[in-house]
């Protein structure tokens, strides 16, 4: 069914992905002192050990070999293990500790970027991009995160076990050790075999979880479809060849972790070991060989190799934070930024006189939407605008409300480029109704306020009253303390948009902006709201969409559209006059309700 | 442990699996008692001073073989277990689709897509993880940790054993205890996450309302309020997190020091050899894993217990909508027959709909007006069997609704809701969906009839082109007329149009409806309107008021009663007349 292109379609070249990890890096930095002091911690851990067997290497070989150990050297010795263990205790906790608050942070800002950059970004991005895939940036990815930089700990703890082991051996016995040392380029090559061979049956293993969740998501969210035309079998059934499409590359997945991962480490581990013993054996013909050595020895083998394997099994986890940053990354440089005003932009807008001058616009910067529209709308007036859908009304409150960027002209609001306002000047003074009214999880009273804590109760109420949405929220239970749940899918479209309304009305816009606000509201209702809207336009500059063209009949301007272009102008009774569209339209919706 | 019996039904259907990777667990703890007897041997052989050639290469071939032994074992049990695991994922996650697309209305009040995403993911993995991980260290430190001691009996000394091993039990205790405190706070950070998830799905959903206001900041600020608790919940999760090592390694310092003490004790009376010893000391080493593991497994256990009953909370519910035994199989066909004493919905005060009686017959159209909230929709829900539990009795061709199945029911119904969800599929794929085996031609004629097919032409792939989610690319007349493409494809016996026309000019809507009454003249229609022109036609007509019927009879019956439709339509009238005379 969908069809979302998957990070993990692709492979990511090397110094993509090494730029990736560059940036992902750059997030660690402020918790310095957390990754810094799990560093520390594991290097410490890995002194200790090393210490523990040499301990009891010095103790076989000074004290039990030659019968000569006292009471006093056993509990000696007995002590000074109890407090290395205790040492490595703290380290273990301080290394495990620091490091995931470390990455828990860390991730955390990572998520607070995101959402940040979501606000900064166009509307054009939000048509383009699924909401679930959205969130999934947000939360999924940035969870991974955390497993990300985990990798670097298990390398540094990979690193220092094996250098801190290879040291004391050589310090020991510098030959056996070298022939330790010869087993690298095998373990090196074995890493690098793996992480090339796995790589690719990884990525196909989580394309194919992405493409199950984002199946899973629209399922869930579209299940009133789904049930009402007794689909379930058939979504079922596809959802299940998705869900064994996925088992299948999971499958391999673990067989190729099960033939190349932690059990060819230990067949290494294995050799080694044989060729160590083999020369203290070989060596011990010749000269004597102490017991706590060849224990030791053993012991150290053993610590070189085994943090390979959770190196390698980290892998995977680097992978997924390559992809998962790329991923990130692509929404935290993507450029489509919502229009941002003109710097040091500083004007008040204080009458509401808007002005189009020649403007045009394509969505795409291609396929132009709008051409040459210019108009002008006097403080107080109400221009109206009119015609079939997609001939380009809404479009034009997209660019006024600044949702996005228009071409070529102007437009200019009290004979001020508009880009001269700030943000916040131009949200605070233009009030747009819009078509789908959303509901936010929270309350009846939440709603209508958003997050501007200015507004007191009394303004919701007094709002809500003056839309007469009072009339049914009077009767919530809790009234304005009425729990909304997500999409207020507890209220009809009607009651929907009488609170979406409220919400306008709360913050006393200087121009208001209908978008086709009165299409879902039932005839008795819209009278209501066309009272309270005639009340709200006093003093207020008004653009309005409307499908009927009954209620805009009173408009001081009606500019009817017809793909892109303002075909017709001028007032209800002039465009009548004119017998031409607007009168055909208007013929049209007189004569369906003869 | 309890999870491993909640699970049981999957091991003894795996059973085969999981006996052939506990089978090779075992055989890999065999094979590893070999490599430090043979050290010890060595050892000793080496400290008398009378090692052969002979002897090493016995010794060393014992060595090498243990360790291929282990890679072709490991690779045996990783394959079975963890495989196992996998399928168990898969075969939840297959149940948990199943139950979504038989839950009702209600169920999906309570639960917000974001909840029920993290079931089907953050849940299933840790359920997944006890038949993998859970499994693994169980018989790993079960089968290891027994073959080990009975190793350091057999081929040392059984007092030494005794005693080492006497600090392991608290080994238990330890993970019990921060297994508890662990268990409460991932329970809290999984309910973190999810609000996360929420609060993010939200904001992306209502971006447009959020920068309408200029709220961006204040939505940021909201969110990163919520970072911070997050942040809080998982510092615990952290903390009991990290203690499980340190602690373990605490347990086995004690051992360690037992084994200096009480060994050399044991080397200076001659009763053990040094090279004894250092084989003691190699299985001690081995026995750490195992306890390591206990460690895990309670931790992993506790996670999986936790989800495991999540999902399974989620399982038990069940839909109000109860198929009788005996449901009716044909298709519903015939007369309807609405009458509802009275209906609330679940946690409502009051009543929705009360005494709304009436009788349909088929062929015929029914309009529904009224104001919004009054409860038009409401009657839908009921006819759709969103909701069972009403006093009163809604038949379909002289037959209860409820004895049909909901195919027989619903089959005959094509719904067009108020807010149109489209799938991120193509156009035709979205028409035909409620029947999928449609061709092309049948696509086009229930565009056509629904008045699309042009806007459909006119997309860059045709009826080829991706709906983007929601269909955000679609305008909203246009979602309109492609959902009730979608219902009509069928041919339903029974349409209804649920406001569906509101955001469709005058001129498609006229164009709509003089198509549904040509192509549908046998066939029986609903229609909820604002616009009384939609329902004017209709045979019948039903004003409703706060769940009432206030009025009821065709268009010129309910002119003549001057009510609420007359005054209705006189307002409609006079604002066309007023318009057609050009006063504005």
């Amino acid at each position: 069914m969908p069809k979302y292109e998957s990070a993990w379609a692709r492979s990511i070249p090397m110094k993509e992905q090494w730029h990736i990890v560059g940036r992902l890096m750059r997030y660690t930095k402020p918790y310095k002192r957390q990754f810094g002091g799990a560093i520390v911690a594991a290097a410490l851990l890995a002194s200790v050990n090393v210490a523990l067997p040499w301990l009891l290497q010095e103790f076989m070989d000074r004290y039990l070999t030659h019968q000569t150990a006292t009471t006093q050297i056993v509990i000696g010795f007995a002590a000074l293990y109890a407090f290395g263990t205790i040492l490595k205790a703290l380290f273990q906790f301080f290394q495990a500790f620091l490091f995931a608050m470390g990455s828990e942070r860390g991730l955390e800002d990572v998520r607070r970027d995101l959402f940040a950059q979501l606000h900064k970004l166009g509307m054009r991005y939000f048509d383009q991009t699924p909401a679930g895939s959205i969130v999934s940036r947000v939360t999924n990815d940035t969870a991974t995160l955390s497993d990300f930089w985990n990798v670097l700990l298990s390398v540094l703890v990979g690193l220092f076990s094996v250098v801190s082991s290879f040291v004391t051996m050589y310090v020991v016995n510098a030959k056996i050790a070298l022939m330790v040392l010869a087993f690298l380029p095998l373990l090196l090559f074995a890493i690098w075999y793996y992480s090339h061979y796995s790589s690719k049956v990884y990525r196909h293993m989580r394309e194919k979880l992405s493409e199950l969740n984002t199946k899973l998501n629209e399922s869930i969210e579209g299940i009133g479809i789904i049930q009402q035309f007794r689909q379930e079998n058939r979504i079922a059934q596809e959802f299940e060849a998705t869900n064994q499409e996925y088992l299948r590359t999971r499958t391999a997945m673990i067989r190729v972790n099960s033939l190349l991962l932690s059990p060819i480490i230990n067949l290494l581990y294995s050799f080694a070991l044989v060729a160590v013993l083999a020369a203290f054996g070989i060596m011990s013909m010749h000269a004597f060989v102490a017991a706590g050595v060849v224990y030791a020895f053993t012991t150290y083998v053993s610590n070189f190799f085994n943090p390979m394997t959770n190196m390698m099994d980290s892998l995977s986890n680097f992978q997924d934070g390559v992809v998962a940053g790329s991923r990130i990354f692509r929404i935290l440089d993507n450029q489509e930024f919502a229009p941002t005003s003109n710097p040091g932009a500083s004007a008040t807008l204080t009458h509401g006189k808007i002005e189009f001058r020649h403007v045009s616009f394509a969505y795409d910067g291609k396929h132009e939407i709008l051409h040459d529209i210019s108009f002008v709308a006097n403080p107080g007036e109400t221009v109206a605008l009119v015609g079939h859908t997609g001939s380009g009304k809404s479009s034009i409150i997209n660019v006024m409300m600044r949702f996005y960027e228009f071409g070529q002209g102007e437009i200019l609001i009290d004979d001020v480029d508009i880009r001269e306002y700030p943000m916040a000047e131009l949200r605070a003074k233009l009030g747009l109704v819009l078509q789908d009214s959303f509901m936010f999880y929270g309350t009846v009273a939440s709603n209508i306020r958003l997050f501007n804590e200015d507004i007191s109760d009394d303004q919701i109420k007094k709002a809500a009253e003056f839309v007469q949405a009072d009339r049914f929220i009077d009767q919530l239970p809790g009234q304005y303390d009425a729990k909304v749940i997500e999409g207020g899918a507890q209220f009809s479209s009607g009651e929907r948009q009488l609170i979406s309304f409220a919400r306008t009305v709360v913050t006393d816009p200087k121009i208001l902006v209908l978008d086709e606000a009165t299409a879902n509201i039932d005839t008795e209702t819209e009278a209501v709201i066309q009272e309270g809207l005639k009340r709200i336009r006093q003093g207020r500059t008004t653009i309005a969409i409307a499908h009927r063209l009954s209620t805009i009949k009173d408009a001081n301007l009606i500019l009817v559209l017809d793909a892109g272009h303002i075909v017709e102008r001028g007032t209800h009774d002039e465009l009548l006059a004119q017998h031409g569209r607007y009168y055909d339209m208007y013929r049209l919706q007189t004569g369906m309700s003869d | 442990m309890g999870i491993f019996k909640k699970l049981g039904w999957y091991f003894r259907q795996e059973f085969k699996r999981y006996a052939i990777g506990v089978l090779c667990l075992l055989l890999v703890a065999s094979v590893n008692l070999i490599p430090p007897k043979v050290i010890g041997a060595l050892v000793d052989t080496m400290a008398k001073r009378n090692l052969t050639m002979d002897r090493l290469l016995l010794f060393l071939v014992a060595l090498l073989f243990a360790g291929i032994g282990q890679y072709l074992f490991r690779y045996g049990w990783r394959n079975a277990i963890w495989g196992g695991a996998a399928k168990l994922e898969k075969t939840l996650r297959t149940r948990l689709f199943w139950h979504f697309m038989k839950m009702d209305a209600t169920f999906y009040q309570k639960h917000r897509t974001g909840d029920l995403m993290a079931h089907a993911t953050n849940d299933l993995n840790a359920i997944q993880n006890v038949a993998g991980a859970g499994i693994l260290t169980l018989f790993d430190s079960v089968i290891t940790g027994g073959t080990t001691i009975i190793a350091m009996i057999f081929f040392v000394d059984w007092r030494l054993t005794v005693l080492a091993i006497l600090p392991m039990p608290l080994l238990a205790v330890m993970a019990r205890q921060l297994g508890m405190r662990l268990h409460h706070a991932f329970g809290k950070a999984q309910a973190a996450f999810s609000r996360l998830n929420d609060k993010t799905q939200e904001s992306v959903s209502g971006i447009k309302v959020i920068k309408t206001f200029g709220q961006g900041q204040e939505d940021t600020a909201d969110f990163n309020q919520l970072v911070d608790k997050t942040v809080a919940i998982n510092k615990r999760v952290n903390f009991f997190d990290g203690l499980f090592d340190p602690t373990t390694s605490l347990i086995m310092g004690m051992v360690y020091v037992i084994t200096i003490i009480y060994g050399s004790h044991l080397v200076m009376t001659s009763q053990i050899t040094i090279g004894q010893l250092v084989s003691f000391i190699a299985y001690v080493a081995a026995l750490v894993w195992p306890m390591f593991a206990i460690g895990r497994l309670f931790n992993v256990l506790e996670r999986g217990n936790a989800s495991y009953d999540r999902i399974d909370k989620l399982l038990a519910e069940t839909s109000s909508i109860q198929i009788a035994p005996q449901a009716i199989q044909t298709p519903a066909h015939g007369d309807i027959r609405f009458k509802i004493n009275q209906f609330s919905y679940p946690d409502a005060d009051t009543a929705a709909l009360v005494n709304v009686h009436f009788t349909l017959p088929a062929g015929k159209t029914l309009g529904i007006v009224g104001r919004v909230g009054a409860g038009k929709s409401t009657i839908f829900k009921l006819l759709l069997r969103e909701f069972d539990r009403y006093d009163g009795e809604i038949e379909f061709g002289d037959i209860n609704i409820r004895d049909y199945s909901l195919d027989a029911l619903l089959d005959a119904i094509g719904y067009v809701p108020q807010d149109n969800f489209l799938f991120s599929t193509t156009v035709a794929d979205n028409i035909r969906f409620a029947s999928y085996d449609k061709d092309a031609q049948a696509v086009e004629a229930a565009a056509s009839e629904s008045a699309v097919h042009d806007d459909i032409l006119k997309f860059t792939a045709g009826y080829q082109t991706m709906v983007g989610e929601r269909g955000v690319s679609l305008s909203g007349g246009q979602k309109q007329r492609l959902a009730i493409a979608r219902a009509v494809i069928t041919s339903p016996e029974l349409l209804i149009l649920d406001d569906a026309l509101s955001a469709v000019d005058a001129k498609t809507e006229a164009a709509i409806l003089h198509n549904l009454h040509n192509q549908r003249a046998d066939k029986t229609t609903i229609i909820a309107a604002h616009r009384l022109s939609s329902v004017m036609h209709a045979d019948e007509i039903l004003v409703l008021e706060d769940g009432h019927v206030l009025e009821r009879g065709t268009h010129t019956q309910l002119l003549a009663h001057d009510g609420w439709y007359a005054k209705m339509w006189a307002k409609q009238e006079l604002e066309a007349k007023l318009g057609g005379d050009g006063n504005a």
